[in-house]
């Protein structure tokens, strides 16, 4: 009964967040207005352009681009910065050390019950807003099933990034400045801010050989493209599974090399 | 209880920055850290604004250094919320735990003494940021220089920077009434944001959501119009300072409504 243990975690997890109603009301209202604000801005922008379709993304492609990546980011972000940063500060870290099973699968299960209450309460209402709103310019095919397997290893790759930048705290013993840091530079060059396609020539290329685009960029290029080239997909889909292996390997050997410099002071 | 004159303010709160200073100090690499976090914001900031631009030469009519000014605007009137009235991050945790009632046994302004307790530095790379682009695109634009314009232009900031304040302040009292107020909090933390674009962009629904609701069009685009298009300011410009300090004055009424028919958690 391998699964059933971390099954038990999920379930905790969502009757945990269940908890906190009036929060994804609030968070929904959030996602709302910045729905708005997008929407008016991009119908602001490709008017003043003049131009139905810039860097081959029509204004609908832009929206949905835009407004999914931030769903995507409000149901992929775990916080686990934070949580790692708070519990090394605390103390508290040593109770979940202690835990019979490894540090980072305890943190990622028990977080994992926010995944599915956020995917309906936050990414699946956005998803059918946008949908209505761009007049179904959503294509709906074979593309689903990649973008869900992308959105998997999106959520895995995010994941080890947090992770890793969580362990550096450990060091710094600064929460706020290493979570923004870390927030602003893969918001922004994983496309959530402004699409990959719209940065200059030489930045877009550097931008496709780091990890950060895999997280956002990959899944909904997946998702806007209707009739899906399997070679695309393939490369797609490859360079993040490479990514998710990277990224996996490189924060646990992290954390491996910096847990016995934990100094907890007392707790 | 006598009435304190606003000298004896000013004194008690250059003792209380001085203290708040010394313990920052002593956690030099947070704060290190915390300042180049802050500063690498606004240059993300400042790259998403400028690939925008490279790929659209106006919006709605906004010329690049005319937003680039809004921008500007935004981040210097921004700046005083972000300094000077950074402890109301704290206030759910304070309220939560039953540390709040020790601000309640002060022969001095609640208000006043809460938010004084903490001064946050970074704030300041933000101002230097914001005001280096406000000074650029004003030379760009040759709108001239006469101490009228700086005076207009002092005065419009300041208010400007109460709406901000006001947002904060009102989202944070909350907490009051809410557990787990934090979504709320950065619900308006992101609204700043969406500071920085022309209101005209929306359809005249949202506008007057956005100015009288909730107020964001008051943090740049109004105010700033006084200094950037002279010929045709529109009443609501003039009347910002006033807007300004209104909603300040309600949002301090609300935070102290709460505060006040707080009751601590008898711990």
């Amino acid at each position: 009964m391998k699964l059933k243990k971390y099954i038990s975690l999920t379930r905790a997890g969502i009757l945990e967040s269940l908890q906190f109603r009036l929060s994804m009301l609030v968070l929904c209202a959030g996602n709302l207005l910045y729905l708005i604000v997008i929407y008016f801005l991009w119908k602001a922008i490709y008017a003043s352009s003049g131009q139905d379709s810039v860097n081959g993304m029509t204004f609908h492609d832009t929206l949905i681009y835009l407004v999914l990546a931030t769903s995507l980011f409000n149901f992929m972000e775990m916080y686990t910065v934070w949580q790692m940063g708070r519990g090394i500060q605390s103390g508290s870290i040593v109770l979940e050390l202690l835990k019979p099973m490894q540090y980072k699968t305890y943190m990622f299960w028990s977080y994992s019950g926010n995944f599915v209450v956020n995917f309906f309460t936050t990414f699946l209402p956005t998803f059918i807003v946008v949908c209505i709103v761009t007049k179904g310019a959503v294509p709906l095919g074979m593309n689903l099933l990649y973008f869900v397997i992308a959105v998997v290893m999106a959520v895995i790759i995010n994941y080890n990034i947090d992770f890793f930048v969580g362990t550096i705290c450990m060091y710094t013993e600064s929460i706020w400045g290493i979570n923004i840091m870390k927030q602003v530079i893969v918001l922004l060059l994983s496309g959530a801010t402004i699409p990959i396609a719209f940065f200059p020539e030489t930045i877009r290329r550097i931008v496709y050989y780091l990890p950060f685009q895999s997280i956002y960029n990959a899944p909904l290029t997946i998702l806007l493209n209707g009739d899906p080239d399997i070679k695309d997909v393939a490369v797609t889909l490859g360079t993040q599974l490479i990514w998710v292996v990277v990224t996996m390997v490189i924060s646990k050997l992290f954390w491996k090399i910096s847990l016995p410099q934990i100094t907890v002071n007392g707790g | 209880m006598k009435r304190k004159g606003l000298l004896f303010y000013i004194k008690l709160y250059c003792k209380i920055l001085s203290q708040d200073l010394k313990s920052k100090m002593s956690y030099r690499a947070d704060f290190i850290i915390s300042t180049i976090g802050m500063i690498f914001t606004n240059i993300a900031g400042f790259v998403s604004f400028w690939i925008m631009f490279r790929n659209f030469s106006s919006i709605n009519g906004w010329g690049y250094h005319e937003m680039l000014f809004l921008y500007g605007f935004s981040l210097v009137s921004l700046t005083p919320a972000q300094c000077f009235f950074d402890n109301n991050w704290s206030l759910r945790n304070y309220v939560y735990t039953g540390d709040f009632i020790k601000y309640c046994f002060r022969p001095i302004n609640l208000f006043f003494y809460y938010q004084s307790e903490v001064f946050d530095v970074k704030g300041l790379g933000q101002l230097a940021f914001g005001l280096g682009t406000v000074i650029y695109s004003w030379i760009k634009l040759g709108l001239g220089f006469t101490p009228l314009m700086v005076l207009k232009m002092t005065v419009f900031l300041l208010t400007a920077s109460l709406v901000m304040i006001a947002l904060q302040t009102a989202a944070a009292a909350t907490c009051f009434w809410i557990n787990n107020s934090f979504y709320v909090l950065d619900l308006a933390y992101k609204f700043r944001d969406y500071a920085k674009y022309p209101i005209t962009i929306f359809s005249p629904v949202f506008r007057t959501i956005f100015t009288f609701i909730i107020p964001i069009a008051f943090i740049s685009y109004y105010p700033s119009l006084v200094i950037l298009r002279p010929d045709e300011v529109p009443l609501l410009s003039w009347l910002s300072p006033v807007f300004g300090i209104a909603f300040f004055y309600i949002a301090y009424r609300i935070w102290m409504f709460g505060a006040l028919k707080y009751n601590g958690t008898g711990s």
